[in-house]
């Protein structure tokens, strides 16, 4: 066990880390519909942009995400994901197994001409916004793994003001447009998921609105 | 539960400034593999430019901030059109409100085409290679087919390993920015870039009716009345790039593509010509220095006595007959032709964009001549001819030249000081009746003929090993693919989009 004076506070609500961020100022400002924009090209291409992004910093961390170090989907002291199985069931995968299935997943609907259309004529399919949501809830999950149990390998990196802000954009715009609620954010009393408490941390700071 | 990874010590030190909470961290790349640490700079420097588009998108909306062009191309500037546009509106007293709105409405449309355009990944995959037209110093130049829209571009390739030996990366980013957003009639369209680990990929308009240089080969000469043509052509062209804020410095007649119409257009400067290391004036230095002899000695120069052999033998005829066989194969190779470039960028001194009007000086003689002036059948005795052009600057008997032609020339092809610039270009007496307003838009005096959109008999094309055509792709390192960073460009058109 680290010798660390608060060995429950992790080390992304620590000062200096906490603050850390690439992009100074409210998210607000890049986060607004641009206008006459259609909002669900808006909505599309920022969560292709999550996406794309997130992936390249979990690109960084896979050899350390492995089936021995992560042997499930921790993302708080008493928070274990479960995935849900062909047969509805759900079930305990190791991390990196359901992060490569939460992205192939993802990879494969921003590649379907049926969910994320590129081709001009076609429209956006009414199940559209609970995609969206559903997608959404899953890259939360990754962000929240990577805090709780990869924030060494990121600092060792020097990647912390990078991926906060990444993730408080990511917050921020999932507010803006009603895909994240506010519980799946912060988890359960009795299951709190550790990259949560950024939410409210960042609000004192300023980096997100209320 | 602690996780299984936090395993570097970190320790607290209460120091009055610090919050209670502050930790010291000891950082180390250590436990990481090198493609790790690689990868890690990769995706902090793609999302550092990332947020830099964003946020002058954002600051742009909110200041409101009004820049030159009314349709800029990419989404950077989206805010731009759209505050045009409603400035545009404003002024319109006559407009209905009704067409005001629906064309803000239209506006959103196009800009949520963009958007779209974003997501949709464009690859090698998109494109059929009807078949190789061109090849130049890092790559070669196809015609392609987009499969999904049967249009057809013409698609230049560059090996990064090609350019990152000779270190081309600084002026890739910056030129080729430039480039996708010049709408300029006398710039080569910039569509699409994309690259996979090997290779950089730009797909651009495709010019049917070849390059100058081509045409040259072909017909040894022009009248004065067509060089009349291709000159002032090029000089608007030219004066378009230094509009731009660009200095060209590689005008050359491989740069000067024909389009369908018979007029001209400047090849993709940024990408190409415009960053070779033979600007490096110091690479330059060096090459002057061998010629001279002063470079340190080899082997074989301990051994032997130093003898300019062949050069002493030849004629000038022999030398431009030799120039004139060699040109094509001096036009493919990496070091490319020096014979438009001018003395200043030899020189360590520094130059200005008046360095492009040598070139064109340069261009001009060869269309009337059918050489260029300093040519030569090695390059290290140009690079020394164009140095003392003042000696070896030399109009030959047999041909005939108007007086304003020459004259022309020689106030181009002279020291950039006393070198004409576009104003006093476009008033000299040899381009007396050329109307520079309405040019692009009179007849040309070669207008391509073309059966099909996909004729390519004005390109030497059995010249060139058309070879394999599909490119592998392959998992390359990441460290590579940081120097090309932002690369991957979509012109937003609205004809373009699929
Ligand atoms: N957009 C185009 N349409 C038609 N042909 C083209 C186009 N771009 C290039 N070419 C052909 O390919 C040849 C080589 O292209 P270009 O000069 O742009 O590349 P390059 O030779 O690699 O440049 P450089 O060697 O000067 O860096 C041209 O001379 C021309 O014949």
């Amino acid at each position: 066990s680290p010798s660390s004076p608060s060995p429950n506070k992790p080390l992304y609500l620590c000062s200096p880390f906490v603050e850390a961020a690439l992009v100074k100022g409210n998210f607000k400002t890049i986060v607004v519909l641009p206008k006459y924009v259609d909002i669900m090209e808006w909505v599309a291409v920022n969560v292709y942009d999550f996406y794309t992004n997130l992936n390249e910093f979990y690109g960084v961390i896979t050899e350390h995400c492995t089936t021995q170090s992560c042997p499930t989907m921790a993302a708080g002291p008493q928070l274990n994901y479960t995935w849900i199985n062909q047969d509805r069931k759900n079930v305990h995968l190791p991390a990196p197994t359901y992060i490569d299935y939460v992205m192939t997943w993802v990879q494969n609907l921003l590649d379907d001409e049926a969910v994320f259309p590129t081709k001009a004529g076609h429209d956006f399919p009414q199940s559209f916004p609970a995609t969206v949501k559903h997608v959404y809830r899953q890259l939360l999950r990754v962000f929240a793994h990577i805090y709780h149990a990869h924030y060494n390998q990121i600092l060792h990196l020097r990647s912390e003001p990078h991926f906060n802000s990444l993730f408080a954009h990511f917050l921020a715009f999932g507010r803006e447009y009603e895909l994240l609620d506010i519980k799946e954010v912060k988890g359960a009393p009795q299951a709190l998921v550790g990259a949560g408490m950024l939410w409210e941390k960042w609000k004192e700071l300023g980096i997100l609105d209320g | 539960m602690s996780s299984t990874s936090r395993t570097s010590t970190s320790t607290t030190h209460k120091q009055a400034e610090k919050p209670s909470d502050y930790v010291y961290f000891e950082r180390t790349s250590k436990g990481f593999s090198d493609d790790a640490v690689a990868r890690a700079k990769s995706a902090q420097m793609k999302l550092e430019h990332f947020y830099k588009v964003a946020v002058d998108a954002a600051i742009e909306r909110n200041t409101r901030y009004v820049l030159f062009a009314p349709v800029s191309p990419s989404n950077e500037y989206h805010e731009r059109r759209r505050v045009e546009l409603e400035k545009r509106l404003q002024g319109e007293v006559t407009l209905s409100d009704d067409r005001k709105h629906r064309q803000l409405l239209q506006l959103g449309r196009k800009e949520s085409t963009f958007l779209r355009l974003r997501r949709t990944k464009l690859g090698l995959g998109d494109f059929r290679t009807v078949k190789v037209i061109g090849k130049g110093a890092f790559g070669e130049v196809r015609l392609v087919q987009k499969t999904d829209t049967g249009k057809i571009y013409a698609m230049k390739t560059l090996i990064k390993q090609e350019m990152l030996k000779k270190d081309q990366l600084a002026h890739v980013r910056a030129e080729r920015d430039v480039l996708a957003e010049s709408n300029s009639p006398w710039v080569v369209q910039l569509f699409y870039s994309f690259q996979d680990p090997q290779t950089l990929y730009l797909i651009m308009e495709f010019l049917p009716g070849g390059d100058l240089m081509t045409m040259l080969i072909k017909y040894d000469t022009f009248s004065e009345d067509v060089t009349r043509f291709y000159i002032a052509e090029c000089a608007l062209a030219i004066e378009a790039v230094h509009k731009m804020g660009f200095i060209h410095r590689d005008i050359k007649p491989d740069n000067i593509l024909i389009d369908k119409e018979g007029h001209i257009k400047l090849s993709d400067f940024g990408l190409s010509t415009g960053f070779h290391k033979q600007h490096d004036s110091a690479y330059y230095q060096k090459l002057l220095d061998s010629a001279n002899g002063v470079s340190k000695p080899t082997a074989a120069a301990r051994n032997s006595v130093q003898v300019n052999a062949i050069h002493l033998t030849m004629t000038s005829k022999d030398q431009i007959a030799t120039w004139k066989a060699n040109r094509r194969k001096l036009a493919y190779s990496t070091v490319g032709t020096p014979d438009y470039i001018a003395p200043e960028i030899f020189q360590q001194k520094g130059y200005g964009n008046e360095c492009d009007w040598w070139s064109l000086g340069a261009i001009m003689f060869e269309c009337l001549v059918g050489y260029p002036p300093f040519c030569s059948e090695s390059t290290q005795e140009t690079y020394q001819k164009i140095i003392q052009w003042q000696y070896h600057l030399a109009f030959p008997d047999d041909v005939h030249l108007s007086r304003e032609a020459e004259d022309l020339i020689r106030r181009l092809i002279t020291s950039p000081d006393r070198r004409m610039g576009v104003d006093q270009i476009k008033s000299h007496p040899f381009f007396y009746g050329v109307d520079w307003a309405m040019i692009r838009q009179i007849d040309a005096p070669f207008v391509p003929h073309l059966r099909s959109m996909t004729d390519t008999s004005y390109f030497p094309t059995d010249e060139i090993e058309q070879g394999n055509l599909d490119t592998p792709v392959s998992e390359g390192d990441a460290n590579k693919d940081l120097a090309f960073l932002g690369y991957t460009f979509k012109r937003f058109t609205i004809s373009s989009q699929a």
